[in-house]
């Protein structure tokens, strides 16, 4: 009798375990549309890693996932914006200084400007002006790049959000 | 759709592995098979338990086998995935051709193309030079689309897409301007801002039908609160008010919704109406299905209640969608503008769109059959052809001038420096100078283009040139004094022997493929270099290239290089142009508008037209210059030119004592 409940109490542990993989976690529809979506960017996996690793993206369609991204987007400019201000507090070169003020205003422009526009314009559906935002915040990250004579302390935030504007841009369109 | 970025290594590419939540769990060395074990040495009487326990334990066998097996082919479904992912990712991507088939060139969509550019240090005097002195802006803040742009008592009106608090898109409302001469515009109060639940989203594009009985007929696209395009009706508040200052939106909006089969986001800007002998009023509207751009019709009586025809006006399949459409009829015979009803075997009709996928106008010239509602180009192998402009001219609009009997054409000339220099000068976008439009009666196969003459009354003092000779690889300095708001007409010869000896080419020219002014051929370039200081370090080359082709006959391009146009890195450096129909016996003319950050250029009458936007950081006030050059190799060029200073044309607020 007690191997027979302890049988039945294992087995219907196993079960709740082994049941939602025999269903699969993964949605197979909200995959697809997230593939199919980001094999119309230039950078995929960069599209497909934020887009499959942030909640909302099983509820959207191809509007949803854009603002999505640039949701993300803004996220890295401002924690950009954090770090260019961390950096400016400490003992620096002069054109390194002069680097990160130059980005500091840039990146002033992402948040202030290029964000806020790409989201009215995709809430709105007036998509063409969210794709020149998405742009606009990609050279954006490039001109703070090239403010920098020398070493960039910023080369990973730029390159992160140059990439995540593209792809945002390229969702857009 | 994919953006081309040299600067950037695609076959690079992020850890293949993707991060799929994968929720199966190895299978364990399960309490099973001990229990399995100990069951073995159980009495007898227990063999009832032992054989119920022991299908109790395959059932949970099988549940885990199954579950494990789903989970594997989840995984590796997955797994095929991330192969065939990573191996896509290191293909280099190229942008996908949009409509190459149906004519539509390639054009790099945005302005800098992906290279690494610094943002140059613009200071307010560099910025502040850059405002136009008689084209139409507002006073600061962001525009983009012509609205309904029309003439009534005495005034002409202009409309457009505004937004109130800063220089880039958003919270779009209508802007009002009007003006006696449609060049010394005067500010008025907006027309109309988002206060209605069918507009609360975006006042969007629209269209002015002027009826017989004086009433005027306001359609407009809105984007409801829920993001929907609508057509919205509206109307003047007071019509006995010659400025039309109020606007009045009809209760019963939204006259039209999209159709079934329209997608909510691609049913806008609604076009000026024209009557039908049937009695009804016709407008049309841009859309897409897939990827094919098209127009859809409607009749009306009361600008209320409408039916959606069953043919389109036009579509092109690959060219995406069609904003701006626009529709009028031309004449064949005389030099003047047709009411947008008109019709008749004297008249063609020309269909214009704004291509959404490359950000540039298209018209095309056919035959409209009324009866038929069908539109049949002229050139049917070829869906929209021709370009209104080689620069940038976008979002245009024409009307019928009743009042100079013409048709007149507004387009939306965005800015082409960065946004953060936008944000800074707290401004952004010009309105081209209005132009009349007739139909190139010596070809039959294009419109002529050429500023409104109004315009003229805005020259000051002149300077001429008579038969000035520019030799091969030289240029040549006119002293004019101040070289930034002029009004520019330029005729060019070439020596014959030139002309005639040339060896033939057999590679296609373009201008946005070629070195610019810089690339020298045996006839060209030869032209005007614009907005350029003295060491000619930055400079505007507006241009003639004429190349000869296999089969011996001349093929003029013309073209504007702005590869050096400034000093800036941070602003567009492409080579506007195209090919120019020049007839026989025909001299190579040119006219330009220099208005500071724009030159609106025309060639041959108007026959291939390119307006460019220029930021210079040297050439600028009194150091601002114009040339002559020749960078041909062998032919001599001989230009007569008359240039003239150009007063400002004082674009301001309305003030009720002095203006009205």
């Amino acid at each position: 009798m007690k191997l027979l409940l302890l049988i039945f109490l294992v087995q219907s542990v196993l079960q709740t375990i082994y049941l939602p993989a025999s269903q699969g976690a993964v949605q197979p529809m909200d995959v697809r549309l997230i593939e199919q979506t980001c094999k119309q960017t230039p950078l995929y996996d960069v599209c497909v890693s934020i887009l499959k690793s942030d909640s909302r993206s099983s509820k959207a369609d191809v509007t949803g996932l854009a603002l999505i991204m640039v949701d993300v987007l803004k996220a890295k400019a401002t924690g950009t914006t954090n770090y260019i201000k961390t950096l400016l507090r400490g003992n620096l070169k002069g054109d390194v200084r002069r680097g990160l003020s130059s980005c500091a205003d840039l990146y002033n422009t992402v948040l202030e400007a290029d964000i806020p526009v790409a989201i009215e314009a995709l809430q709105k559906g007036d998509p063409k002006f969210a794709e020149q935002a998405a742009n606009d915040a990609g050279i954006e990250a490039r001109s703070c790049e090239s403010s920098f004579s020398g070493h960039s302390p910023l080369t990973e935030s730029n390159k992160s959000v140059q990439d995540v504007s593209s792809v945002a841009a390229a969702i857009v369109r | 759709m994919l953006e081309s970025d040299p600067s950037r290594d695609f076959s690079k590419h992020e850890d293949p592995s993707i991060a799929v939540p994968c929720s199966y769990i190895p299978l364990p060395d399960g309490p099973h098979t001990r229990e399995l074990a100990s069951a073995r040495r159980m009495p007898p009487k227990r063999a009832i338990f032992k054989v119920f326990s022991g299908v109790l334990i395959l059932a949970l066998v099988f549940a885990i086998i199954i579950g494990g097996r789903n989970s594997d082919v989840h995984a590796n479904g997955n797994a095929l995935l991330a192969t065939s992912t990573s191996s896509m990712a290191s293909e280099p991507l190229r942008p996908v051709s949009r409509g190459v088939s149906a004519g539509v060139s390639e054009k790099a969509n945005h302005v800098f193309s992906g290279v690494e550019v610094a943002s140059f240090p613009w200071n307010n005097t560099m910025l502040s030079w850059q405002r136009t002195a008689y084209h139409f802006q507002p006073e600061k803040n962001w525009m983009n689309d012509p609205n309904g742009p029309m003439f009534y008592k005495g005034w002409y009106h202009f409309f457009y897409q505004y937004n109130p608090h800063g220089p880039v898109w958003g919270d779009i409302v209508w802007g009002h301007a009007a003006s006696k001469d449609l060049i010394h515009w005067l500010h008025l109060p907006l027309a109309m801002v988002p206060d209605q639940w069918y507009d609360l989203n975006g006042v969007w594009t629209g269209s002015a039908t002027l009826l017989p009985d004086g009433r005027i007929i306001m359609l407009y696209t809105g984007s409801t609160n829920e993001s929907v395009q609508v057509q919205n009706l509206a109307y003047p508040a007071n019509l006995s008010d010659p400025l039309l200052v109020n606007w009045d939106k009809y209760s019963g909006n939204p006259v039209l919704r999209p159709p079934p089969g329209i997608d909510s986001k691609d049913f806008r800007d609604p076009t000026t109406a024209w009557y039908t002998s049937d009695g009804k009023w016709n407008i049309a509207i841009g859309s897409k299905v897939n990827k094919t751009g098209i127009t859809l019709i409607y009749h009306t009586e009361d600008f209320k209640s409408y039916e959606l025809l069953d043919g389109l006006l036009h579509a092109v399949p690959g060219t995406g969608m069609w904003e701006c459409v626009d529709f009028y009829p031309v004449s064949k015979t005389s030099g003047k503008g047709l009411d947008t009803s008109a019709n008749g075997p004297e008249v063609k009709h020309v269909f214009k769109t704004s291509l959404d996928n490359d950000k540039n106008d298209y018209y095309a010239i056919g035959t409209y059959d009324e009866k038929s509602g069908r539109w049949v180009p002229d050139n049917p192998k070829i869906g929209i052809e021709l370009r209104y402009d080689y620069g940038i001219f976008y979002a245009s609009k024409s009307f019928y001038d009743l009042h100079k009997g013409r048709r007149v054409l507004w387009g939306w000339i965005h800015e082409s420096d960065s946004e953060i220099a936008d944000v800074k000068k707290g401004w952004a976008s010009v309105q081209s100078i209005p132009r009349t439009v007739l139909l190139d009666t010596k070809t039959g196969t294009n419109l002529l283009q050429w500023p409104v003459e109004e315009v003229d009354n805005l020259r000051l003092t002149s300077r001429e040139f008579e038969r000035v000779e520019v030799k091969a690889g030289s240029v040549v300095p006119l002293d004019i004094d101040a070289a930034t708001q002029l009004d520019i007409f330029a005729e060019f010869e070439l020596d014959k022997e030139a002309l005639e000896m040339t060896a033939q080419t057999n590679v296609e020219f373009s201008c946005s493929t070629s070195g610019g002014a810089a690339e020298r051929g045996a006839l060209g370039p030869f032209g005007l270099l614009v907005l350029a200081d003295d060491s000619l370090s930055e400079q505007t080359p507006v241009y003639f290239f004429i190349a000869k082709g296999i089969d011996g006959n001349l093929k003029t391009f013309f073209c504007a290089d702005q590869t050096r146009s400034s000093e800036a890195t941070d602003v567009n450096k492409q080579i506007y142009g195209s090919s120019v129909p020049v007839l026989k016996d025909e001299k190579l003319s040119v006219r330009l508008l220099v208005d500071h950050s724009i030159v609106e250029i025309f060639a041959q009458g108007g026959r291939t037209c390119i307006t460019s936007r220029v930021y210079p950081t040297k050439a600028i006030y009194g150091a601002a210059r114009l040339f002559l050059f020749n960078n041909a190799t062998e032919a001599t060029v001989t230009s007569s030119l008359k240039i003239w200073q150009m007063n400002s044309a004082f674009i301001r607020p309305f003030q009720p004592g002095q203006d009205a």
